[in-house]
């Protein structure tokens, strides 16, 4: 049945990444923009259950490895975002304060984003990744901060609604 | 409690396979370049279309934010947008990106690099903090790793991958990039660094020499010219730190790129049989001289009535 979900799911994410790869990217946004496929996981991740949502996570990471601005080396999102996703699907998932109100999954992603991207930067620093100065890494952590609280309302009532078709979760907000 | 076993064997089982990822990428093992050719060939159709379709519109906010600064410019284009037609736009574009080409041939003709152009097709995502850009050209067109590229002013960048028909290009505003630099006239050296915007940072081999604010800045060029060749433009001087106590003087350096407005970019395939020296330090902009009327009046010897 999960299989069966998954296979679903895989060219959603798939399409996710183009539009991020091709699109979203090319536009020079102040503060460094944001990933749709980032906001996308970490979306679902909310919705789903532990299990699924470390699966959504390594999907995504796997993707977001792929890519070939990635700085660090393969499997550094893949590990951030499996981790990410089931440790956002723990703390969230079940709880109706933050899947039954749209600004809770809000505040739960805006939050997960700024979380995630250090946690790249950290690793990425032990990896010995050069990310540039601690000023420039300061904003563009906040610019990506308000990007994502801009971007999530907008896109939230579509992540759920395809989260439900495909999980068929209650959760569509 | 069964599913709780289960959830973890799986947490376990990708946390397993993740760092499995991260090692064989860090031994070098090549199976996960080929995972990235392929989806980066699968992607280069779809940044060409975005690209395309985007073109107009792409540096919209980048411009937003220097409003401010340039304030003058903004009042003059907004007069000049108000009479522009929509088909125009493609064709402002276009010009945009002929303009910076015939830079690029100047620039390669002067110092006899051999060159092939590119146009940038995406820029890299600032998710993972690198500076790096997509062009449309690969290993077809005899793009190899490592060799440098330029825009009109001067440095752009260096090939850090290349594929078949596209190839990604470390920005020199990237932090990983380092470049051997000489100033133009006295010949130091120095190391530059990339530090994710336009300004990079200079560290002088040589603590007994001397910089100062304005000195131009060359690439010092590689062996067999790759990855750098000798004589591009880099930037100029624009603060000097004098810390009595440094093994090594530094400088801050404003590159002549701007690299958000990087449309057409020159990947040099083929160096010079000579080093150019400082053929190519960007000429001093030249002052307008403005006419001065000068009105000599003499008094009347008598008062006018």
């Amino acid at each position: 049945m999960l299989t069966r979900k998954f296979s679903i799911a895989v060219p959603i994410f798939l399409i996710i990444y183009v539009i991020q790869e091709a699109f979203v990217s090319q536009i020079r946004l102040p503060g460094g923009g944001f990933s749709i496929l980032l906001i996308f996981a970490l979306t679902w991740a909310v919705l789903s259950e532990t299990e699924v949502a470390a699966v959504i996570g390594f999907a995504a990471g796997f993707l977001m490895d792929l890519s070939q601005t990635a700085a660090g080396p393969f499997g550094q999102w893949t590990l951030i975002m499996l981790l990410a996703g089931y440790a956002i699907s723990y703390i969230g998932y079940g709880d109706d304060n933050v899947q039954a109100n749209a600004l809770g999954i809000i505040f739960f992603v805006v939050i997960a984003n700024l979380l995630v991207e250090i946690a790249y930067v950290a690793t990425g620093a032990l990896l010995g990744v050069p990310f540039g100065s601690f000023l420039q890494i300061l904003i563009t952590l906040f610019g990506m901060s308000i990007w994502a609280m801009l971007v999530s309302p907008i896109l939230l009532p579509i992540f759920t609604r395809l989260h439900a078709i495909i999980f068929d979760s209650r959760s569509a907000l | 409690m069964r599913n709780g076993g289960r959830a973890r064997l799986l947490l376990v089982t990708l946390i397993v396979t993740s760092l499995f990822l991260i090692t064989l990428d860090l031994r070098g093992v090549k199976v996960l370049d080929g995972f990235k050719q392929g989806s980066q060939t699968i992607m280069s159709p779809f940044q060409r279309a975005g690209s395309a379709v985007l073109s107009p519109v792409k540096n919209f906010f980048s411009d937003v934010t220097h409003l401010g600064r340039t304030r003058n410019q903004i009042e003059k284009l907004q007069a000049e947008n108000a009479n522009l037609k929509s088909k125009l736009i493609n064709r402002k574009n276009a010009d945009a990106q002929l303009k910076q080409l015939k830079g690029i041939l100047d620039l390669a003709g002067t110092a006899g690099y051999k060159i092939v152009n590119a146009k940038v097709i995406s820029h890299g995502s600032s998710q993972s903090f690198s500076q790096t850009v997509t062009i449309d050209i690969g290993s077809n067109a005899g793009i190899k790793k490592n060799m440098t590229v330029l825009s009109q002013y001067g440095i752009a960048g260096v090939v850090k991958d290349v594929y078949p028909t596209t190839a990604l290009i470390q920005l020199a505003s990237d932090s990983g990039f380092r470049i051997g630099a000489r100033i133009a006239g006295t010949q130091q050296i120095g190391i530059l660094t990339g530090r994710g915007t336009r300004s990079a940072g200079l560290q002088l081999l040589d603590n007994s020499t001397t910089v100062k604010v304005g000195d131009i800045l060359l690439s010092r060029g590689s062996i067999a010219n790759r990855p750098f060749v000798p004589g591009v433009p880099l930037g100029y001087v624009t603060r000097v730190d004098n810390s009595a106590g440094a093994v090594a003087q530094t400088a801050t350096i404003r590159y002549y790129t701007n690299f958000s407005t990087l449309g057409v970019v020159a990947v040099v395939v083929s160096g010079p049989d000579s080093n150019p020296g400082d053929a190519l330090v960007p000429a001093k902009p030249r002052v307008t001289p403005i006419p001065t009327v000068t009105v000599f009046v003499t008094p009347s010897p008598s008062p006018t009535k």
